[in-house]
């Protein structure tokens, strides 16, 4: 028997609350789900800025200034500002990434004016004294060193840095050592400046409110602030690649670990949907929830990769990795090769995979069974109020949250014959980067 | 709205309902977790959580993996220190299935001889790993620092280089036999579902269940001795830019302690409110030293320590640790300020009823409250046990569990030996 999944949204349509998009005339885009079936509210304030927006000399300094927006404001002391979100019960985060900066506060739903004036202070009047760039300076290095005690994390920025050569997704969002040492105040300051106005933000709420009266809390918080110039575009595209590229790593470490990196399709790429399922396929399919997504889940022991490497007994484990960014990013697949293993032997066995889907070996139970991952995924990764906005924000932060929406659709009308092409054309020799962590002889190299 | 039952077999079935949500978690729970090991046999636990779904109730691996996965459905299961948990999650048309699917997999599972030599390489792989990630090698040598050999909690769970290739496939058989059975155990499940549906729904696919003993009773886990002075152990871990430091102190707390309220309260204002409450405050936001710094009860069937940790540069290692005893020294002595308490108390009241948020977060808190016999309207409760918290409770408390001198301490990272002297 062949199961059936009903798309979200068709079993019971009216129960998928609507988005309704508001847009303030400072150019502040506003989206609002109500969610009322418990008093909660999760509110999340985006801005169009990532490492992507960098340059060497101060790469790591959006992730920064996401730090110090924790720091006070002229209305708002440094003590008050995760304290009201906890004493409503509250959970609190943000984080920094390629294309997004954003910060979330889920709380009670009383709480909802408070959380407002809090995100609309941090948009305009956060303080950066020189003392708090200082502490956090280290604070950061300490984040980036934390980091660094895992291997990988050098894998995968030597693979970054080598598949992509001009584009400014090559560096790592957490920031170079030396640029996070010689960052000044007047650095973080300017950059906050530019890029946290209105007309480069998107303020997301979902939960227990009635939009309307919602709204009216929105326009006294953000209304009076006034629209900023529009912050630079990135100019810089990706030369195409014309030959294999390869890394070679040897460091500390308790086993080999291999990464081969393609070029990917960006968000709103028409290829893009056949990459997810592709990925269902080869990997076991993507989380597309940033944020909460995976979070728990296990390996997918169906997915061809598993079988070849995990289940062949060459690997510990394998994963793939894609994000939906705004320009052309990687399309990853990692292998934690088995103690004894000679990472070229996964490599053999990755590339035999892709050949096999390269030369049309999709079957409709393969399609059906990656849809159907997909599909039940997209709805389990957007239903807590805070997923809800999260997804909502992430998408429309980096493209816009109607390409979040169609994405069922999109990934449902998929072909075998799309993903066979996309296969042979895109994860090619010609374009693939390949880095290799071996053991040195300083580190244990497993048994 | 929630139910409960408990089926003939001794199986308690639990059921909330979230007409929010369209999908539903499940997640079966085990008094078969690491603690329970046979001795020598650390890993046996997770190895058995490992291989559940490898093969059983006469279907293979792939088509174990096939049934789920092609519904959509995520499974995992894994060892806890007390527990044995299995997950999934499912849209809620097919919770039928799901469960007819999951039936063969937690009750009958075959352990195929070649799918455990291949669990126990990988493992020892795993291991290997292990060795050099300075968390997991602070954790194990802080446990094998407060529990005693033969305590159930010394062992990590994954085991050791040397308890793993001991375990074979009769092992693995016999300790689901022994602990994997439906008496005391729990299925909790959360979502879309109509209580009752769902209960006659477990009953039709777990019912007839009578193999595997299961619990009868919870396990006693016996208290571990007080040190009698404090260990300071140094862990070499090549190749790292950061350390990372755990200290645990004894008695430690059990999830039945009657003064856990007032210990909850205690570590949230120690080492969790705000940005990292008091410690967070000392090392990270004044003093920029470390990006994390936390503490953490790790209350179970058996008293778990309190635990300090953080992750810190090796030249800020000294630093770092006198800061840490400072204010492990200053709360135990002149306790806590009446605004800490008072704000400690209302963010841990009013944060219980966001654990029920999500589908996934219900089902583990309910299998909690079942499994540690807190009823399962402690969620309801807890809020006004917290509330209801005085100061002197904490002093208490943190008299009783902040020991610093008889503790234990391990730095694992890079060249500390010059940093710590």
């Amino acid at each position: 028997m062949t199961p059936r999944l009903s798309p979200p949204g068709k079993r019971r349509s009216s129960s998928v609350p609507p988005v309704r998009v508001e847009r303030l005339p400072n150019g502040l885009t506003v989206l609002l789900r109500e969610m009322r079936a418990i008093p909660v509210v999760s509110v999340w304030c985006w801005y169009r800025v990532g490492s992507r927006d960098e340059r060497p000399g101060v790469t790591g300094i959006s992730h920064w200034v996401e730090h110090m927006n924790f720091k006070g404001s002229r209305s708002i002391p440094k003590s008050e500002v995760t304290r009201r979100v906890e004493l409503a019960g509250g959970v609190w985060n943000g984080y920094t990434w390629l294309d997004v900066t954003t910060y979330f506060e889920t709380v009670s739903s009383d709480a909802l004016d408070a959380m407002l004036r809090l995100e609309a202070s941090r948009m305009t009047e956060c303080l950066y004294s020189k003392q708090e760039v200082e502490r956090e300076r280290s604070v950061v290095i300490s984040e980036m060193r934390g980091g660094e005690n895992d291997p990988r994390s050098y894998l995968e920025r030597e693979v970054s840095g080598t598949a992509l050569q001009a584009h400014p997704y090559r560096w790592p969002t957490i920031g170079y050592l030396s640029d996070l040492q010689a960052i000044t105040r007047e650095d973080l300051y300017a950059h906050y400046r530019r890029y946290y106005v209105p007309n480069n933000a998107v303020l997301v709420l979902a939960g227990d409110f009635e939009t309307r009266a919602a709204m009216r809390l929105v326009k006294r918080h953000y209304g009076r602030i006034a629209r900023g110039a529009e912050p630079p575009p990135v100019r810089t595209v990706e030369p195409p690649q014309s030959g294999e590229r390869r890394v070679l790593l040897r460091r500390p470490s308790g086993a080999s670990y291999l990464q081969v990196a393609f070029p990917a399709p960006a968000l709103t790429d028409g290829d893009f949907p056949a990459l997810l399922v592709l990925d269902g396929i080869l990997g076991g399919g993507p989380s597309i929830n940033a944020w909460a997504g995976g979070r728990g889940a296990g390996p997918s022991k169906s997915a061809r990769l598993y079988r070849a490497l995990v289940e062949a007994d060459l690997a510990t484990e394998a994963d793939t990795q894609i994000i939906p960014t705004r320009f052309p990013y990687l399309y990853r697949i990692q292998a934690t090769a088995k103690a004894g293993v000679d990472p070229e032997r996964i490599e053999r066995a990755v590339y035999a995979e892709i050949g096999r889907l390269a030369g049309g070996s999709v079957e409709a139970k393969d399609l059906e069974r990656a849809r159907n991952q997909f599909l039940a995924r997209y709805a389990l990764e957007s239903e807590s109020v805070t997923d809800a906005a999260h997804q909502l924000g992430f998408f429309e932060t980096v493209a816009t949250h109607r390409d979040y929406l169609a994405l069922p659709a999109r990934v449902r009308a998929v072909t075998a014959g799309q993903v066979a092409r996309l296969a042979a054309e895109r994860l090619s020799e010609r374009t693939r980067t390949v880095g290799v962590l071996v053991p040195d002889a300083a580190g244990a190299g497993g048994a | 709205m929630t139910r409960r039952q408990e089926l003939d077999n001794g199986l308690v079935v639990v059921a909330r309902p979230n007409r929010a949500a369209r999908s539903i978690a499940a997640r079966l729970v085990f008094e078969a977790g690491a603690a329970f090991d046979p001795p020598g046999k650390a890993g046996t636990s997770s190895l058995v959580a490992r291989l559940l779904d490898r093969g059983g109730g006469g279907l293979s691996a792939e088509a174990i993996a096939e049934g789920f996965e092609r519904l959509g459905v995520s499974y995992v299961a894994r060892a806890q220190g007390d527990t044995l948990d299995v997950e999934v999650r499912l849209l809620a048309e097919h919770l039928p299935e799901v469960l007819r699917r999951l039936r063969p997999v937690v009750a009958e599972p075959a352990f195929p001889e070649e799918e455990v030599r291949r669990e126990v390489g990988q493992t020892l792989s795993a291991l290997a790993e292990r060795e050099q990630d300075t968390g997991a090698v602070a954790e194990d040598a802080l446990a094998a620092a407060l529990f005693p050999p033969g305590h159930p909690y010394r062992e990590p769970a994954v085991g050791t280089r040397a308890s793993v290739p001991r375990i074979g496939a009769a092992d693995l058989a016999a300790f689901h036999r022994e602990r994997v059975g439906p008496s005391g155990s729990i299925l909790a499940l959360a979502g879309d579902i109509d209580p009752d549906r769902a209960i006659a729904l477990a009953a039709d696919h777990f019912g007839d269940w009578t193999t595997g003993r299961g619990a009868t009773g919870r396990a006693t886990i016996p208290d571990p001795p007080m040190p009698e002075r404090e260990v300071t152990l140094v862990r070499r871990v090549e190749g790292k830019t950061q350390a990372d430091l755990v200290l645990g102190m004894l008695p430690g707390l059990r999830r039945n302690s009657p003064d856990l309220p007032a210990a909850l309260v205690l570590n949230n204002a120690l080492g969790e409110f705000s940005m990292g409450g008091r410690l967070g405050a000392a090392i990270r936001d004044r003093e920029g030293l470390a990006y994390y710094v936390y503490s953490t009860f790790e209350a179970g069937l058996g008293a778990g320590p309190l635990a300090v940790r953080a992750g810190v540069a090796p030249d800020a290692v000294r630093r770092a640790l006198d800061l840490i005893r400072r204010t492990l020294e200053a709360v135990r002595r002149r306790g806590l300020k009446p605004s800490e308490i008072r704000d400690s108390k209302q963010s841990l009241a009013a944060s219980v009823p966001r654990r029920l948020e999500t589908n996934p977060g219900a089902a583990r808190t309910l299998a909690d409250c079942e499994f540690y016999g807190l009823g399962l309207d402690y969620p309801e409760r807890l809020p006004s046990l917290i509330r209801a918290v005085e100061r002197d409770q904490v002093a208490a408390a943190a008299h009783r569990y902040l020991t610093l001198g008889r503790h234990a301490l391990v730095v694992a990272g890079p060249a500390l030996k010059e940093a710590l002297r």
